[in-house]
């Protein structure tokens, strides 16, 4: 369980990014983000895993608050939230099993892990995943050889080599083709049922949320503004979700 | 059409003035020096003639091969060594000055400094320097090629590690992995064929420049290249010459070879 209240993040330009942000998210279930461009939907997910520090409420996972966390105890929990991005993020040169394995460096020792000093049961799941994602004939191949859904479904495999409970994935599907597109949100749904995890996609996409999500959030000028499944997204929710941030606030 | 008339108007005056700055730039030299370009050409032409009639390698000097290769030998032993070992130093320097990096503003501050006064500094300088504290010997050469190398190779590999894209190194931070697996599995894999690559820009380099060091330091192939050339020995010295264009010729292919296959 997934437990976010009174989140508030401000820039130090002071432009508000969240505005006491409250949900909470069930394990095995995709919930998608959407909402107008700049409405904070960048800025909620980094939160979720730290690389932005919100200055007040409460990021409960499992039974550990997190907004507060100091560094080292941080690092611990992040290993539970893995994290998709538009870009992939990937090391080029490296094969896709070499990226799925760095999913486990925070666990290993500091010198294994600098080395790359993997045990035969890790390269055993990282080749397992890979399968799963049905890149299994690629392990080898160097990831700045693959096609974008490729790469992006080694980012999922390499995500989910942490044993996460949580997966964000911020516009994971932006630089896709149709076809693409289609793979890695089914792939992605059905990874949240099969191991009960907790899958978060901001999109901008209101279709694919309805097909794949169960939980929406609707944000709007740093609120949440709709919390709710997919059959409660009348147009009048949808029209209201992407509101001129006026019209919301008075909404 | 009025646009399209001040439009070239204008290019013509451009190419008028690019014309009258090139004809400037050959005036004046020949004007304020007294320098003559067609005397220079015809000098320099002269000078190659000189060359190949008292430095054309005789039998006499074929018997200074021996100590030629193996003082050839010992310089390319010394200019890979200190070139590789500058180049460990230098990728931790660059560590904590690139941006991408670097964890502390003020370290990677000092480094960029550190790196660009190194730079600055004339490997004449430093010949001498090193010259006065360590007289003629090996270390002496190796010392100066090495302070050489540090500050082109840290500024290389500052800029190289700036190339990884911040999102990428985002993306093992958020697998919990630490600051030095981060290095080791990710930025260096990441950067590794083009730092290769300097590198063995830079050896292809200092073998050269080896030869003009060991001239002020006395030693390796320029030392005997300045025995041979003050005792008057010019087909030695000239053996010498072209024992040294034949190893960076070599090396330069080589280099290039491995470079291309790195860059797959
Ligand atoms: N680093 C930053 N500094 C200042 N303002 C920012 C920064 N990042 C985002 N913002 C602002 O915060 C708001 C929310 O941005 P973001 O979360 O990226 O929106 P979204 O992802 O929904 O498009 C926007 O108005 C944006 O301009
Ligand atoms: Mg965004």
């Amino acid at each position: 369980m997934l437990t976010v209240s009174h989140l508030t993040k401000t820039y130090p330009n002071g432009k508000r990014g969240l505005i006491d942000v409250g949900f909470s998210i069930a394990p095995g279930s995709v919930t998608a983000i959407i909402g107008p461009s700049g409405a904070g939907k960048t800025t909620l997910l980094r939160s979720l895993n730290r690389l932005l520090t919100p200055e007040a409420g409460e990021i409960q996972l499992g039974n550990q608050e997190m907004r507060q966390l100091p560094p080292r105890a941080l690092r611990l929990v992040r290993r539970q939230i893995g994290m998709i991005f538009q870009d992939y993020n990937l090391i080029e040169p490296l094969s896709a099993l070499e990226n799925v394995l760095h999913g486990c460096l925070g666990r290993k020792s500091l010198a294994a892990g600098m080395l790359g000093l993997y045990t035969k049961e890790e390269k055993k799941q990282a080749l397992t995943l890979l399968e799963e994602v049905g890149l299994g004939d690629y392990a080898l191949q160097k990831a700045g050889s693959l096609s974008g859904g490729q790469k992006q479904r080694v980012g999922i495999a390499r995500a989910m080599m942490q044993a996460p409970q949580v997966i964000l994935c911020d516009e994971p599907i932006a630089s896709l083709d149709p076809a693409s597109t289609h793979t890695v949100m089914t792939l992605l749904k059905d990874l949240a049922i099969q191991h009960d995890l907790m899958v978060i996609i901001n999109l901008h996409q209101v279709d694919l949320a309805r097909e794949f999500a169960d939980h929406i959030l609707g944000v709007n000028a740093g609120r949440i503004v709709f919390d709710d499944g997919p059959a409660a997204l009348s147009d009048e929710a949808l029209a209201h979700i992407y509101a001129a941030p006026e019209e919301a606030a008075y909404g | 059409m009025a646009e399209l008339t001040q439009f070239f108007n204008r290019q013509r005056w451009q190419r008028a003035a690019t014309l009258m700055m090139l004809a400037l730039l050959l005036v004046l030299p020949q004007w304020l020096l007294h320098v003559d370009f067609a005397d220079a050409l015809f000098g320099i032409g002269a000078g190659w003639q000189w060359l190949g009639k008292n430095f054309m390698p005789n039998q006499a000097a074929l018997g200074d091969l021996g100590e030629i290769l193996h003082q050839l030998g010992r310089t390319i032993v010394i200019a890979v060594a200190a070139t590789s070992i500058a180049g460990v130093v230098a990728l931790l320097l660059a560590l904590a000055g690139a941006k991408t990096t670097s964890r502390l503003p003020l370290v990677q501050m000092g480094v960029r400094l550190f790196a660009s006064c190194m730079r600055n500094i004339p490997f004449v300088a430093w010949a001498l320097v090193l010259l006065f504290s360590f007289k003629q010997n090996d270390f002496t050469g190796f010392l100066a090629l090495f302070l050489m190398t540090i500050g082109y190779l840290t500024r290389a590999f500052v800029e190289t590690l700036e190339e990884v894209p911040r999102g990428v190194i985002e993306a093992l931070e958020v697998t919990g992995a630490r600051y030095w697996q981060i290095i080791g599995q990710g930025v260096l894999p990441a950067v590794s064929a083009p730092l290769m690559s300097w590198l063995l820009y830079m050896i292809e380099n200092n073998i050269r420049d080896a030869t003009l060091v060991g001239m002020l330091t006395g030693t390796g192939i320029g030392f005997i290249f300045d025995l041979y050339f003050k005792s008057f020995r010019y087909p030695s010295a000239g053996l010498v010459v072209l024992a040294i264009i034949a190893v960076t010729i070599a090396i330069e292919l080589t280099s290039t070879k491995l470079r291309q296959v790195l860059a797959q």
